[in-house]
């Protein structure tokens, strides 16, 4: 196990490597120079050459690379463009609001996704099943900014139940955190919802169809037993991957969720880096999120064996 | 394992349950605590967006001027009719060549952490944007030597008469006195440290700035406690945060509701005539409209009634001259006409037909984008069939400082006095003469008026520029938007101002 982590962990460098380098000449693609935006409209050439010296733009691009890597590896990722702050403090302090958002909004999911999916599942063909697809479809085609603007205005608008926006942090009120969280929480997670119902559904469909279960009613056990004891466990081993998988990508912080509620995570942060091509913030910001997913996988590689005994982790 | 989640889930709901009780429990307003009578309260305030920094030499951001203009002082500040009147310095000679203003600084002015505010660091201040060849040093071009001729007098020292000193060294707080040890430990990019009415006691990324009242603040104590700046991109969402009461105050208002909202008391919303103006710009650099007769046509192809209905919902004065109606230098002439068989004829003139423009606008500036539609319906009428490019701003400037368009529309903002703006747009060595637009005449009259000193001499020689521009339709002007803003009816004595600078000083909140 703890050879099978250690290798894991190796990779994942190998990957965090690949992924710098990647990043790194992608952002020299896009077009856009990020000291003309620095400076807006009104600047002189002399101005411009300064700020393009003191950022370090004008060094050749293996320089600027292996510059940037050599400081990475120390864990400093550099200084902003725009703000002039380091990149490790300004992407780590981002994490607890999108941590946040991402668990809450899988919370939700998970939580109406199984119901539902179980349901839809043992009761094939029923109207509950019919209102659950119609239900997945819906969250799947609905743009979630659309979602969010029309969650909004019902239940901060007409209903006056929750604010808006903004953001207040878990551990400095839990209550207003709830609060603020709802909203964007219950807009990205209900599209996770969606999915994940299909997922159920169909996993637990398929493992309804095995023999033993078959053998179990005959057995004469209770289809609540059958379902909790012999279905559930087997067809929950599909629906973790998927779990988590949503779990990392809204980790990747969900942008447009986050701008429209005003929400301080990383989303946002990556949204505003791109508009003022903060190469360095950018990059942190990928590169943080590349982790988290790498994290995220390893953890559910474990988590698999510890479901299904059939699995070993070599 | 699925036992696990179901309890997981269960505690996931008690907290929503939890959180939807704890609204209801009166959460509207938001004042941080304080509860005192006589206390001022904290306002809420919702920018657009966040500041990129709040160091003022080094930011060009709006949003971050929005908070700085509570937090530094200038020496001379621009009042509401944009004439510069005493902030730190009360007052100021001009010798008689006009080669050396003395300022005097005020009495016992001091930083908000209490140290007294010298002519040293304004000598300090000064030369840190000369030196570091920061932002705004352009605005020092003409300037010698800053030196402190004792502790309570600055002497500016010049190579050429420069009649709108006073516009450039506190137009706006981009050129604020800053203090040397908050520079020197970088603490000036989050936590900055000035001589305004308001302190920055935190800067959460992402979320929020608080701003709290400064104690040793030299002017009138303002009667708020703080101001708490959010950052909500969504205007939709900011207007819901005003209604609700999270918020007191915002300047991110869907423009297509502001009409509606001018007309209602709560929120109040007024809106006034912006320094601001929006301009189409052709590249002379390209065929074929290095020929004024095209350039001309297309002006006259303009409907600028329409272009402004659709781009501000009306909320805007059409111009074609770029100086706004409020400004001192403002000069009435208007010679296009929306008249699509003079610009046919313009057009045959120049042997032009069936012509393909290219306009670049950026998703930045959504009414570019809007505009350009309507833009692009006009010019259908005279033959010209626009393709419209919508980038992003930084690749928008990237195109546009390679030179690789056909036309675009942009603004320029906060425009006090004429030199700056069109001294950098249309003068053949301008900073910001992308289009290539070079006239001698014209360049001449920019490098005159720039060192005259003779208020009316100098004035005409900008209607003679404005004019020139005009008909060789330089730029082609379309309008100076109205700023509107909109705060809550506890609000009281908070004005809109034409340079869009936002005071809180002024300000109190009734509860």
């Amino acid at each position: 196990m703890a050879r099978f982590v250690i290798r894991r962990l190796l990779q994942s460098a190998v990957v965090l490597l690949g992924v710098t380098l990647v990043v790194f000449l992608l952002l020299q693609l896009v077009p856009g120079d990020p000291v003309r935006v620095a400076l807006g409209t009104r600047f002189d050439p002399q101005t411009y050459e300064a700020l393009r010296a003191r950022a370090g733009l004008d060094q050749p691009l293996v320089v600027q690379y292996f510059d940037y890597l050599r400081r990475a590896l120390t864990g400093d990722l550099g200084v902003s463009f725009r703000s002039g702050r380091p990149v490790t403090a300004i992407v780590l302090e981002r994490l607890p609001a999108t941590l946040s958002l991402a668990v809450t909004a899988v919370l939700f999911a998970v939580v109406i996704a199984f119901p539902l999916g179980i349901v839809s599942a043992i009761r094939s063909g029923s109207l509950v099943d019919h209102a659950a697809r119609v239900f997945s479809q819906f969250g799947v085609s609905v743009p979630d900014f659309w979602m969010g603007i029309m969650a909004i205005l019902l239940f901060s608008g007409v209903l006056g139940w929750l604010p808006p926006s903004g953001y207040v942090a878990l551990t400095e009120d839990p209550g207003r955190w709830a609060s603020h969280v709802a909203l964007p929480a219950a807009t990205v997670g209900l599209v996770t919802a969606s999915i994940l119902t299909r997922f159920v559904r169909s996993s637990m469909l398929e493992v309804l169809s095995e023999d033993y279960v078959r053998t179990a009613e005959a057995k004469g056990l209770r289809t609540r037993v059958v379902v909790l004891r012999h279905v559930l466990r087997n067809a929950l081993i599909p629906v973790v991957t998927v779990v988590a998988v949503q779990l990392a990508s809204l980790l990747g912080g969900v942008i447009v969720i986050e701008v429209l509620f005003a929400w301080p995570g990383i989303g946002r942060l990556t949204y505003d880096a791109v508009a003022a091509r903060d190469y360095p913030v950018l990059q942190g910001a990928v590169l943080l999120v590349a982790a988290l997913f790498l994290l995220v996988n390893l953890v559910v590689d474990i988590l698999y064996a510890r479901l299904d005994p059939r699995i070993t982790v070599k | 394992m699925s036992r696990t989640r179901f309890r997981l889930a269960g505690a996931t709901i008690a907290l929503m349950l939890a959180a939807v009780a704890g609204c209801s429990g009166g959460e509207g307003v938001d004042v941080d605590g304080n509860d005192g009578a006589g206390a001022g309260g904290v306002l809420n305030a919702a920018i657009g967006g966040e500041p990129d920094q709040l160091d003022p030499h080094k930011t060009s951001a709006y949003y971050s001027f929005q908070v700085l203009e509570n937090v530094f002082d200038t020496l001379v500040e621009p009042d509401e009719n944009l004439e510069m009147k005493p902030a730190l310095a009360t007052e100021w000679t001009t010798s008689d060549d006009q080669l050396t203003w003395t300022f005097t600084l005020r009495e016992g002015v001091t930083f908000s952490d209490g140290s007294p505010l010298t002519a040293e660091d304004v000598v300090y201040s000064y030369n840190r944007i000369i030196d570091e060849k920061l932002n705004n040093a352009y605005k020092f071009g003409t300037v010698k030597s800053i030196e402190a001729a004792d502790p309570k007098t600055v002497v500016v020292t010049l190579n050429a008469p420069t009649p709108n000193l006073l516009a450039n060294l506190g137009g706006f707080k981009g050129v604020a006195i800053v203090q040397k040890s908050n520079v020197e430990s970088g603490e000036i990019t989050t936590k900055p440290v000035g001589s305004g009415p308001f302190v920055v006691e935190n800067y959460s990324s992402g979320d929020s700035i608080r701003l709290v009242r400064n104690d040793n603040y030299w002017g009138e104590k303002p009667k708020l406690d703080g101001v708490r700046f959010t950052f909500v991109s969504d205007p939709t969402v900011a207007l819901q945060n005003l209604r609700g009461g999270e918020v007191h105050w915002t300047d991110n208002l869907p423009p297509q509701q502001v009409p509606g909202l001018l007309d209602g008391d709560d929120p109040t919303v007024r809106s006034v005539p912006s320094t601001d103006y929006w301009y189409l710009s052709l590249n002379q650099a390209r065929k074929p409209y290095d020929d004024v007769n095209v350039r001309r046509a297309i002006a006259f192809a303009l409907d600028r009634e329409a272009i402004t209905k659709a781009a501000k919902f009306g909320l805007a004065t059409v111009n074609q001259t770029a100086i706004p109606r409020n400004s001192a230098f403002y000069y009435e002439y208007a010679p296009y006409s929306h008249d699509v068989n003079q610009a046919r004829q313009l057009l045959d003139q120049a042997g032009v037909s069936g012509l393909t423009m290219d306009l670049m606008v950026t998703s930045e500036y959504p009414e570019t984008v809007t505009a350009a539609q309507v833009i692009a319906a006009q010019l259908e009428a005279v033959g010209i069939t626009v393709k419209i490019r919508t980038l992003d701003f930084a690749q928008w400037l990237d195109e546009q400082g390679a030179g690789s368009f056909d036309s675009f529309m942009l603004g320029w903002l906060g425009n006090i006095d004429p030199d700056e703006f069109y001294y950098a747009q249309h003068h053949s060595d301008g900073s910001f003469n992308f289009h290539k637009y070079a006239n001698s005449t014209v360049d001449r009259l920019l490098d005159q008026a720039r060192t005259e000193t003779d208020q009316a001499a100098r004035k005409q020689r900008y209607e003679q520029v404005a004019k020139q521009i005009v008909d060789d339709a330089s730029y082609i002007y379309l309008y100076n938007p109205d700023v509107a803003q909109g705060w809550s009816k506890q609000v009281t004595g908070y004005e809109v101002r034409t340079d869009r600078a936002i005071r809180f000083r002024e300000v109190a909140l009734a509860r």
